[in-house]
């Protein structure tokens, strides 16, 4: 088994952002790409659509990292259903599990594709927990 | 594509998309296992990451465990209920006409497909020696309960095979090529019925 390679840092990512094919707009960036560069796991968001119990065990996930030193965002997109990120129900149960709301950043299709990539890329990069709460979780 | 057209889906372990699910020390890569990403990507699958028992039931900071530990009726329900979860949505692909598959991760006692990990005497205190527990030809727990659900739903068994990662020695190339035979076995068969692969 080699030394642990893991970036605690991990993405809530809504499906078709994963699956290109159908998202709204060719215009997007290579989200999984710009995760990959940066050092992130993701978490699948289902698509639109009744999914309480899958929800559930997402919170239920994103409540372990985050009680343990991994720093969790959201990345939705504009132009599906609650930006693709079930907020109004994935947000109560975050909040029933004691989990500040992952800050968000949500792609616009109808920019330009090339901003929308620096955008997103400076958002990767400039997330983090506190040095103080890594020092704390990460050996 | 057309809308209505048959897809290509793939059902991949949690930690396929996200190492940091991994029990420590598991981890080979800081996030996505690209190799496995970019392989199914090029043949045109879409993503569909399943759920991770191990984390949401021991959570991050679990010990290390083989088959036998995790085999227990608490964590077969847990299993049960997170297939519960996903089991729509992979209903809904079938049932649709996607071509749906399944790569786990080899040599987990939950995800294992073609292999997990076995040393019934493993317990207690955490002080067992490097390297000696058994790789065996079996599914791990999880998928053993998502083949289950699927089944009680009346679906047919999905082909899937699984990413070396967890076999004690993880050897990329290895896992690529096999994968890869995977995939091609998959286009061919296909091929030869004269239909696109992701026609039912």
């Amino acid at each position: 088994m080699s030394e642990d390679a893991r970036g605690w840092r991990i993405a809530l990512v809504p499906d078709p952002l994963i699956n290109v094919g159908a998202s709204p707009s060719a215009a997007l960036p290579d989200v999984l790409g710009a995760l990959e560069a940066n050092g992130y796991g993701l978490l699948q968001l289902p698509p639109s659509g009744e999914h309480r119990l899958l929800l559930a065990v997402i919170a239920d996930q994103v409540a372990e990292y985050a009680h343990h030193g991994y720093a969790v965002v959201a990345i939705g997109v504009r132009e599906v259903g609650g930006d693709g990120l079930h907020w109004r129900r994935l947000a109560p149960l975050l909040r029933h599990r004691g989990v500040a709301l992952p800050p968000r950043h949500i792609l616009r299709p109808d920019r330009d594709a090339a901003v929308e990539r620096q955008r997103l890329t400076a958002f990767l990069t400039g997330y983090d927990l506190p040095a103080a709460e890594q020092r704390r979780w990460r050996l | 594509m057309e809308q209505n057209a048959p897809r290509k889906v793939a059902l991949i372990a949690n930690c396929l998309l996200n190492q940091n699910a991994k029990v420590c020390q598991g981890a080979n890569y800081r996030g996505v296992v690209s190799p496995v990403v970019e392989a199914l990507r090029r043949r045109g699958y879409l993503l569909q990451q399943l759920p991770c028992p191990e984390l949401a039931f021991a959570g991050v900071r679990r010990w290390w465990a083989v088959y036998e530990q995790y085999d227990t009726p608490a964590y077969r329900e847990h299993c049960r209920r997170l297939a519960q979860a996903i089991a729509p949505q992979i209903e809904q692909y079938l049932r649709r006409g996607d071509e749906v598959i399944l790569i786990g991760l080899d040599g987990s006692p939950s995800t294992g497909v073609r292999f997990t990990s076995s040393n019934p005497d493993w317990g207690g205190r955490p002080n067992r020696p490097e390297d000696d527990w058994e790789i065996v030809p079996r599914r791990g727990i999880w998928i053993e309960e998502l083949e289950a659900e699927l089944v009680r739903r009346g679906l047919p068994q999905l082909p899937a095979t699984g990413w070396a990662l967890d076999m004690g020695r993880f050897d990329e190339a290895g896992a690529r090529r096999d994968l890869e035979e995977f995939l091609d076995s998959r286009e061919r068969a296909a091929g030869s019925q004269g239909k696109d692969p992701g026609a039912p």
